[in-house]
């Protein structure tokens, strides 16, 4: 037998192996649009009810939740947006960046996820009749499958827009039979919107890179057609993305691209990220940012990532560090 | 034994394993492994009292007619959390632990350990490719209809992907009819590097899914349920039949291909055979599990220094104590901070340490021996 | 050929052909047509010089090797038809060289060779706990049936092998050097009880030799091998001459008596 004989065969697993994953789709499962009921601010829930979450899933609610489980800090913020922060029953052990009042309300919860898998047995003893997931394996898929087959009504939200994260406020409203307060908080943040859109009109759209992490030598931004480069966009930048799929992008066409804006959103987490340590990056000390002095640390950025009824202040706060003249 | 042989004439001679030590052994063994099973189940981030626990056990195991006393909670977190997660731990661990034996006697190589032909690369391959490319398509991504049996896309990938693996590893180390463990050996390693380059580079584009592909790397049981121990219970049961039937033709190939031969033993069809019944074993705990290391290393090594190579005795008593000793490793990733740090990590943290004083024991012992 | 002609020999060998492949250049032959008949009961000291072929034709014997042209029949079949296991309940094999597992006492080892004839599953039968015992008496290895292979001498360790041969109940045994690692005393005391034992049991006996004397004192008959084929084949007086062995071993020999006349000595002239 020659080596050449062999390859096909090597091949062909790989093959079968996508012929497997095509197998397994469900033929009818594409991302839905959420919030399929009525958005009406004067409509009330009836129950049972049945929504379509982010990840296409439908979820029925028998009756009202009293019981909340949040798997993420946004939901957290989404909850306590409509007044439901008691009925909070587990949340994250992450406690940063939350307003003072949502710390305390949720500062003696039982903690029922970390940094591992999510603490299945926890959330049983919770006894929630709503958990609230995040999408894009923020929250494991594994364990989203494993709360729904224990029998719980698990939402899955995953927005990648602004209006997605309106649409999703608006879907826990629906579900929270607080439809009401889903339209104040969602109203609120289309005026702050709204805002930072007409400060920002007709003025230049620097060349904006958004560094999101550097691990290695790999430098993180915002992929391309993310949620995070349409910020950038509203805030009156021109985004420089990253890889569809990996959102790293290489030094060298970061060079190429020139950034006239740097904002370090590693900086909230990293103190020894700023614009010197910038400066002194081999390579970065001709970019124009830099040596314009447009280099900007954004503790915000734990607004931006949190895609709550807080992410247009975030949004706010991108739009000062692209432009901070149109702001003064 | 002396005086036995001396009235051999009245007695026929009792040749190596009698009935008292198999049942002695087996018997210790898994009254060792209830015990585990009952603390193991009582134990957990949630508090449901020993006395509950065991009601609800036996009521829903054994259908005794207890009165429900406890909150439905209760019986929830015991029966679909906690009872599935440490029969997966047992499952696995004795899968792994037989696995070993068996291909310590094929690669005759007491380091050998089930994932070195290539499981471990091809299931963490299949299953990094399974958490990948829903995300890649879209039209994969979860929801109603990615399982399938009651198994996710991961399960499945890592199980075809381990399996698929070794076959390709034998098909390729095959020559004139034959398989040298030599080859086999280099083979597995050569393909396993392809395989973990691959994996690196689904990692590299995973994105947010490179926690879930780091935790199944590193072995959990975290995601241990029902469906899964469904699907590979009965795998497991099969090999550990078919391969306990083939104790003999094991003991034999400890002779040598050569003697096992001439003894009967048609050497390269067996070798086959009992690669791919490990390896079924190996992979289907795999699929449910991640890679545990250690288990499949040190448990076979131990319990033939213990109670000797006879494959009569070792494969089940591997079986037992591989899944005893996983409870505990389990036990112990439960209970340890962290929020549930993976059980593989623990595997190692323990098992190394203990296989290095295993080695230095053995070799002193080897030395006493022979002075 | 032996004067001992039986109806149908037990095994035989016609026109074998057998060379072991090499990476590069032409396979060698080892062996270039080789015939040989085993009535049953034969006791047959195979002699040559080194890569003469003695432990080939032995394996082809055994079945572990295939000729490449030419037949191997065992009991008028050819081996090739034959399952592994059933003729391993009538061929035995004591290898040249076999590194006993150890964790395994000396009975067990031996009772492997009860494998090929195995009817239960887990258990042993009556009959495999007496042929084990027969074959640890045999074998003169009885005292020997606690002890781990690492406790056994050269000589021990051989014992046991050929009780874990016996114990097969086979009715042609082939030994590859069987006194390869023994010293002087314990080389005849084997050969003297395998050739009690042939004549006890019946059996049909090949034994791979290299000490010319030893073969002599051993065995009826001699099959010697040279260039790939039977040099000589037949009794000691007529096959060990020193024409034979000048040509198939490069030495000078004289044949000598014993005192009581009846063994035939081969004694190397150092003149």
């Amino acid at each position: 037998m020659s080596s050449r004989r062999r390859v096909p065969i090597f091949f062909s697993f790989f093959a079968v192996l996508t012929l497997l994953v095509a197998a397994c789709a469900s033929p009818g499962t594409s991302p839905a649009l959420p919030g399929t009921v009525s958005p009406s601010a004067e409509a009330v829930t009836t129950y049972p009810a049945t929504l379509t979450d982010d990840a296409g899933r439908e979820v029925t609610l028998e009756a009202e939740p009293q019981r909340i489980v949040s798997l993420a800090p946004s939901n957290t913020e989404i909850a306590c947006a409509l007044d439901a922060c008691d009925q909070l029953v587990g949340v994250p052990e992450y406690r940063k960046g939350y307003l003072p009042d949502v710390l305390a309300a949720i500062e003696d919860l039982p903690v029922v996820v970390s940094f591992g898998p999510v603490d299945r047995e926890a959330i049983v003893a919770a006894e929630p009749d709503l958990i609230l997931a995040a999408g894009n394996e923020l929250t494991a898929s594994t364990d989203i499958e494993a709360l729904a087959n224990l029998g719980y009504p698990v939402l899955v939200l995953y927005p990648e827009s602004l209006d997605e994260v309106s649409a999703d406020i608006e879907l826990i409203g629906d579900a929270l039979n607080a439809q009401a307060e889903a339209a104040d908080v969602t109203g609120e943040m289309a005026d702050t919107v709204a805002a930072v859109q007409a400060t920002v009109a007709g003025l230049d759209r620097p060349r904006t890179f958004y560094e999101v992490s550097i691990f290695e030598g790999t430098i993180y931004t915002a992929g391309e057609d993310s949620f995070l480069a349409s910020l950038v966009e509203t805030a009156g930048g021109e985004p420089i993305t990253g890889d569809l799929r990996t959102t790293a992008i290489a030094l060298e066409d970061l060079v190429t691209a020139d950034p006239e804006v740097i904002v370090l959103g590693d900086a909230a987490y990293d103190r020894t990220i700023s614009a010197d340590s910038v400066a002194k990056r081999p390579g970065w000390d001709e970019m124009t940012a830099v040596t314009e002095g447009r280099v900007i640390p954004l503790p915000e950025d734990i607004l931006i990532t949190r895609p709550g009824p807080r992410v247009v202040d975030g949004l706010e706060a991108l739009a000062r560090a692209i432009h901070p003249e149109a702001f003064d | 034994m002396r005086a036995a042989i001396a009235s051999a004439e009245a007695q026929p001679l009792r040749i190596g394993l009698t009935l008292t030590r198999t049942v002695v052994v087996l018997g210790a063994a898994g009254v060792l492994l209830a015990l585990l099973l009952v603390v193991a189940v009582a134990v957990g981030s949630a508090e449901v009292g020993i006395g509950d626990t065991a009601a609800i056990l036996g009521r829903r195991l054994l259908a005794l007619p207890i009165p429900e006393t406890w909150a439905p909670t209760a019986e929830k977190i015991i029966f679909d959390i906690r009872l599935p997660r440490v029969l997966t731990a047992m499952l696995v661990g004795g899968g792994l632990a037989m696995a070993g034996t068996v291909f310590q006697v094929l690669l005759r190589n007491p380091l050998a350990d089930p994932y070195v032909i290539g499981t471990a690369a091809g299931a963490s391959f299949g299953a990094a490719l399974g958490i990948v490319a829903p995300l890649v398509l879209p039209v994969l991504a979860i929801g109603a209809g990615t399982s399938w049996l009651g198994l996710g896309v991961v399960q499945l990938f890592a199980f075809a992907g381990g399996l698929g693996t070794v076959l390709l590893v034998y098909a390729v180390a095959r020559s004139a009819g034959r398989v040298q463990v030599i080859t086999l050996l280099l083979t597995g390693y050569a393909i396993s590097s392809v395989l973990a380059a691959m994996v690196a580079m689904l990692m590299f584009i995973s994105g947010n899914a490179l926690r879930a592909i780091f935790g199944w790397l590193m072995g959990s049981l975290a995601n241990a349920g029902w469906m899964a121990l469904a699907f590979a219970a009965p795998l497991m049961i099969v090999a550990f039949i078919l391969l306990l039937a083939r104790w003999r033709r094991l003991n034999l190939l400890m002779l040598g291909d050569a003697q096992a031969a001439s003894l009967g033993v048609d050497v390269e069809r067996e070798k086959l055979v009992l690669t791919v019944l490990a390896t079924l074993a190996t992979s289907a705990a795999v699929a449910i599990s991640g890679t545990i290391g250690f288990i499949g290393l040190v448990v076979p090594h131990l319990l033939r220094l213990v109670i000797g190579p006879d494959h009569r005795l070792l494969l089940p008593a591997s079986l037992l104590v591989g899944a005893a000793l996983l409870v505990v490793a389990d036990l112990g990733a439960r209970l340890l901070p962290g929020g549930g740090i993976p059980v593989g990590v623990v595997t190692a943290l323990i098992g190394a340490p203990f296989f290095l004083w295993l080695l230095r024991r053995s070799q002193l012992l080897r030395v006493e021996l022979s002075a | 050929m032996s004067a001992a002609v039986a109806a149908r020999p037990l095994a035989m060998l016609s026109d074998v052909h057998f060379s072991y492949p090499r990476p590069r250049g032409e396979p060698r032959p080892v062996l270039r047509g080789v015939d040989l008949a085993l009535p049953a009961g034969d006791l047959v000291a195979l002699l040559g010089a080194n890569g003469s072929g003695k432990t080939t034709l032995l394996r082809l014997l055994s079945g572990a090797l295939v000729p490449d042209a030419g037949e191997v029949r065992f009991d008028g079949r050819p081996l090739g038809e034959w399952r592994r296991d059933a003729l391993a309940r009538r061929v035995a094999v004591l290898p040249q060289q076999l590194d006993l597992p150890d964790g395994f006492r000396a009975a067990e080892l031996v009772a492997m060779g009860r494998a090929p004839h195995a009817r239960r599953l887990f258990a042993s039968t009556v009959e495999d706990e007496r042929a084990v015992e027969r074959a640890l008496v045999d074998a003169d290895a009885l005292d020997l049936a606690a002890r781990y292979p690492h406790e056994l001498s050269g000589g021990e360790r051989q014992r046991v092998l050929v009780a874990m041969a016996l114990a097969q109940e086979p009715d042609l045994l082939l030994l590859d050097e069987p006194t390869l690692h023994l010293d002087l005393a314990h080389q005849v005391a084997l050969l003297s009880s395998i050739r009690r034992l042939q004549a006890q049991r019946r059996l049909t006996v090949v034994a791979v030799l290299h000490d010319l004397n030893l073969a002599a004192a051993f065995a009826p008959r001699v099959v010697v091998l040279h260039d790939g084929l039977v040099a000589a084949d037949g009794n000691v007086a007529d096959t060990l001459t020193p024409v034979l062995i000048e040509r198939v071993f490069g030495v000078r020999m004289e044949l000598a008596r014993t005192a009581d006349g009846g063994a035939h000595l081969v004694i190397s002239s150092d003149r």
